[in-house]
């Protein structure tokens, strides 16, 4: 364990490094600051940038964004009470009545620092478990990464979205997406219907950038949502609200709450290693849970401490949580780990678990990125909070098209191909009919990125052996396919419950 | 309606991806051919589309017999004026991509920049004047940027 992080050190100390981690971390906070800019836009637009890095240089910029994108939201949260990502509306609930009682900076100040905590603790947890769970997996035959993807799918369709049958669809389209193209094993053309453009596949990344800034774009520009938009900036003023940072006293402050520290940062790593499940869940759970806990929970929703410190410990603490399952198996469990695998990829470098085996120095990289981001993003925090508040929100019309030609330069650098383009405006508009109809995206993405890993398991287990039965008398195997059958029961049971429960 | 339509469109796609695995060449020496894995993805995908269209028509049965005032002209004119602007700017972006190859990626991204922006935002000219700066530098950055750092030439087009 130590090993992997004295070769990562070595990797990352490294003037140009920490610049680049710098940069990435102050550009994920601002992404996670302006409403309509998601965190996962930005990552996925970070990509390209990072194509002609060294791969641990790439790697460690797209951590500096995730790392900063999921603390940026706070600001929003705290001062105006509109959480600025997905990841902090628990953030709202104790955070914003606390700066309106006159207390912005106590509140921000507490916030970054139950971030930058929260995010050290489920650092240590991706660091100790890691390397067992990958240890595990390289006994994994391709019965047992066959059924653990199953599984893997299975879980993101019913966390997410409307309803699991709308998420099991999404997940089953992602994986015909990516039989587009040469077959993996023979490498005969699939499913091109004689169109030129298809012949070559559908790149991962180019669905990703369609399908997350593509058609949250198109969302942002519909009537009803321009109208909301007016509005709320109507009655924003961030800029010109004052408040003093007392880093100091405030971190006294978080560091007497052990328990709510850790008990959230510890929620926190664990949701955000179930696939599908990530920071928006953990941000409401872990403040939930901690109400549930405290000695007075009547104080919760008023401006209490520890309603900022768990909720902002909730949604940080994902990061590492999220990174367990994508360095010790190969298996992103939300779309930014998968930007983070797809860039391993395109150095040439092939996730699974043997990735620690072969290439201790990027995983132990991936880790002290990790680290130095959070402590970059505590210093950004707090030195440029002045800054951040004072950007005032970017104007839609501006913000549209500048990621619109973002989008089409990231997607054209990628294979130096005009064709891939038209794939872009494609998946931008099946995308934007997802969302639209509710259907979620992260089990459409995670599926394009593992299809191709699935039927490759799946073609290796019947070339070894054409008997089908050993998915069912391998013990690890069956174990997956059995909780596979038994989420989807858990979640129609869970829906027929709540369906009873508003009825009665 | 647009639900009961992206399913059963999925449930067309399914079918013509089975119809379509049968005919992929397959070599003796393997149990599962190239066809085989999106044949299992795409029975699955079927079915499951095929249940959810049916649990769509039967909610739409139901909200027919309860409200039928509402004409279907009326909900097609909320629809257009709901959405005008993401058609309009998807149409843009098609012509975007189509004159970058014509007309080269500098003149049409500036372009592109320049005409979305007056399309969704006001149309002052204080705001023509700082789209159109906006758009310039960040054009022109982006493609020195990324032919200097990463040789990427982008399509130039007919004029230079």
């Amino acid at each position: 364990m130590f090993d992997l992080l004295f070769l990562g050190f070595g990797e990352i100390l490294n003037l140009k490094i920490l610049l680049v981690i710098f940069i990435g971390v102050v550009v994920g906070v601002i992404a996670g600051l302006i409403p309509g800019f998601t965190v996962a836009m930005a990552i996925v637009l970070t990509l390209p940038l990072t194509f002609g890095m060294e791969p641990v240089t790439g790697i460690a910029a797209m951590i500096g964004v995730f790392v900063g994108g999921m603390s940026g939201g706070l600001i929003s949260a705290a001062l105006l009470g509109i959480p600025g990502t997905p990841s902090s509306v628990a953030t709202t609930f104790d955070a914003y009545p606390m700066a309106k009682k006159g207390q912005p900076g106590k509140a921000l100040s507490i916030g970054i620092w139950a971030s930058f905590l929260s995010s050290i603790v489920s650092l240590f947890i991706l660091v100790t478990i890691a390397p067992q769970v990958s240890q595990f997996a390289l006994k994994f035959g391709p019965w047992e990464m066959f059924a653990l993807i199953c599984l893997a799918l299975t879980i993101i369709a019913s966390v997410t979205g409307d309803s699991i049958i709308k998420g099991l669809i999404a997940g089953l389209f992602g994986l015909l997406i990516s039989t587009v193209g040469a077959d993996p094993i023979m490498g005969f053309a699939r499913f091109t219907f004689d169109l030129d453009v298809l012949r070559a596949g559908i790149p991962f990344l180019v669905v990703l950038i369609g399908m997350f800034a593509i058609s949250r774009l198109m969302q942002s520009l519909e009537k009803s949502q321009l109208e909301k938009d007016r509005l709320e900036r109507l009655n924003e003023d961030a800029s010109e609200m004052k408040f003093t940072l007392k880093p100091f006293q405030s971190l006294k402050k978080v560091i007497s709450k052990p328990m709510t520290l850790i008990g959230s940062s510890v929620i926190g790593s664990i949701i955000g290693a179930i696939p599908g499940a990530g920071g928006s869940i953990a941000n409401i759970v872990a403040y939930d849970q901690a109400k549930k806990w405290s000695k007075e929970p009547k104080k919760f929703g008023t401006g209490c401490e520890e309603g900022v410190v768990a909720s902002e410990a909730g949604n940080n603490s994902t990061v590492g949580g999220d990174l367990i399952p994508t360095v010790a198996l190969g298996i992103p469990g939300s779309a930014v780990t998968a930007v983070l695998l797809s860039a391993l990829m395109v150095h040439g470098i092939t996730p699974g678990p043997l990735l620690i085996v072969d290439e201790p120095n990027i995983v132990g990289g991936i880790f002290v990125a990790f680290f130095i981001a959070s402590l970059a993003m505590l210093f950004t925090q707090f030195a440029g909070m002045r800054v951040f508040v004072k950007i005032t929100q970017v104007p839609t019309h501006i913000l549209v098209p500048i990621i619109l030609v973002l989008c089409v330069v990231g997607t054209f650098v990628l294979n130096n191909r005009t064709t891939d383009l038209y794939i872009l405006l494609a998946m931008g508009i099946i995308g934007y009919l997802f969302t639209k109809y509710k259907y979620a995206l992260a089990p459409a993405i995670i599926g394009v990125i593992l299809g191709p890993i699935a039927e490759l398991n799946l073609r290796r287990a019947f070339m070894t052996d054409p008997d089908w039965t050993l998915f069912l008398s391998r013990p690890i195997s069956l174990t997956f396919l059995v909780l596979t059958v038994l989420s989807i029961l858990f979640t129609i049971w869970q829906t027929i419950n709540a369906k009873k429960k508003a009825q009665a | 309606m647009g639900e009961l339509i992206v399913a059963l469109a999925l449930v067309v796609l399914s079918f013509l991806i089975y119809t379509q695995s049968g005919d992929l060449p397959s070599m003796n020496e393997s149990q599962l051919d190239a066809g085989s894995f999106p044949q299992f993805v795409a029975i699955l995908l079927g079915g499951l589309s095929l249940i959810l269209a049916i649990k769509q028509t039967i909610v739409l049965i139901k909200a027919r017999k309860q409200n039928s005032e509402t004409s279907i002209k009326q909900q097609l004119l909320y629809i257009v004026k709901e959405h005008q602007l993401v058609f309009i700017t998807l149409a843009l972006l098609f012509i975007y991509i189509l004159a970058i190859q014509l007309i080269g990626f500098i003149l049409s991204s500036i372009l592109f920049i320049i005409v979305t922006a007056m399309v969704i935002g006001p149309r002052m000219k204080k705001s023509i004047v700082t789209v159109s700066s906006i758009a310039i530098i960040l054009t022109i950055s982006l493609y020195f940027f990324f032919q200097s750092v990463l040789q990427v030439r982008f399509p130039t087009g007919v004029f230079f």
